[in-house]
């Protein structure tokens, strides 16, 4: 594709060459397995639905993207294979509608890997 | 070549970082004190400097000169040591370990219900548990050691002091004596030395 490109001329490169801004990657629909952090959490956000209002501030603030509001439902929902602990969601509810437990607690919920990523 | 004993360290990025480096180096130097070949490294493919990740550490005992160098990982560690609890639940800790090995775990929680997460503990022959952080209560955090810097800070003043002291006693590789001549709280090793809980698995 030949480009007009002020202070430079005319650039061509060839179509085979051309590669979208950002370069080629899959756009992650929902998860991405290979960056699976649960194992890092010592505590887990655990929930009290009668106290939460749905107000949208965990999902707001979570680094991870790790809470879902769930419109059928009207209910938030917590995403436990990528949430690693860090607590800030816990820090922000303005609610009191959630609480730190340790993972300990829980017989399940953590995907066990073979070795640190 | 002599035997070389592999002992892995398992702790979580800056918040037990600091502690776990202390672990091997004070195993290490004690050691070291009774005529011991050692070695002991910090991770080297582990993300230390990220809040929670695991993090590996690694010593090695011989009584000849050990010639494996350049080789930044235990492959078949025979002892396990667990800094943070809840790491069993999350990742295969006795990895490569060969059958009859150890895992000693910094928890107040009871043996039985440590082995429910540890899906592989055929492996091992022993597990203890010690209480460290209801011990010491102590979690130095301090980057001044990592990364090849100059640790300023002292060695052995928070939970790996009683964790070293619960190894000595599980392992009998080192004699407490030489610990106490390189660990900053004594009394702290002392108690995990006397406190650690001990079971022996078929
Ligand atoms: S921040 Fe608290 S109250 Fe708001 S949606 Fe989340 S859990 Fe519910
Ligand atoms: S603890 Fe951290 S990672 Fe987990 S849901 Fe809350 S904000 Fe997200």
């Amino acid at each position: 594709m030949a480009k007009e490109l002020p202070g430079y001329g005319t650039i061509n490169v060839p179509k085979e060459r051309q590669v979208p801004f950002g370069a080629v990657t899959k756009a992650p629909v929902c998860t991405q397995q290979l960056f699976i952090t649960s194992n890092w959490r010592v505590v887990r956000p655990v929930k009290d639905d009668e106290k939460c209002t749905r107000c949208l501030i965990c999902y707001m603030s979570c680094p991870d993207a790790c809470w879902i509001f769930k419109e059928e439902e009207d209910v938030m929902e917590w995403v436990s294979d990528f949430c690693k602990g860090c607590q800030i969601c816990i820090n922000e509810c303005p609610s009191d509608a959630l609480t730190a437990v340790p993972e300990l607690d829980f017989p399940d919920g953590v995907v066990r890997l073979d070795k640190p990523f | 070549m002599a035997k070389v004993h592999e002992i892995t360290v398992w702790a979580r990025g800056v918040i037990m970082d600091k502690e776990g480096r202390d672990v091997i180096n004070i195993f290490a130097e004690a050691a070291k004190m009774e005529g011991k070949h050692v070695q002991a490294f910090d991770n080297y493919e582990d993300l230390p400097d990220r809040v929670l990740v695991t993090v590996r550490k690694y010593v090695r005992l011989s009584d000849e000169e050990i010639e494996h160098k350049y080789v930044y990982g235990n492959d078949q560690p025979e002892v396990v040591v667990v800094i943070e609890a809840t790491i069993v639940k999350g990742i295969d800790v006795l990895l490569g370990m060969k059958k009859g090995g150890t895992l000693i775990i910094n928890t107040n929680r009871s043996i039985d219900s440590m082995l429910k997460f540890i899906p592989n503990a055929n492996l091992l022959a022993t597990i203890a548990t010690v209480d460290a952080d209801g011990i010491t209560g102590v979690r130095t955090i301090d980057f001044s050691g990592s990364e090849g810097g100059v640790d300023t800070s002292g060695i052995g003043k928070g939970i790996a002091a009683p964790i070293v002291g619960a190894m000595a006693k599980v392992t009998g590789m080192i004699k407490k004596e030489n610990l106490a001549k390189v660990v900053s709280d004594v009394s702290g090793m002392e108690r995990g030395y006397k406190e650690v809980k001990i079971k022996k698995l078929g």
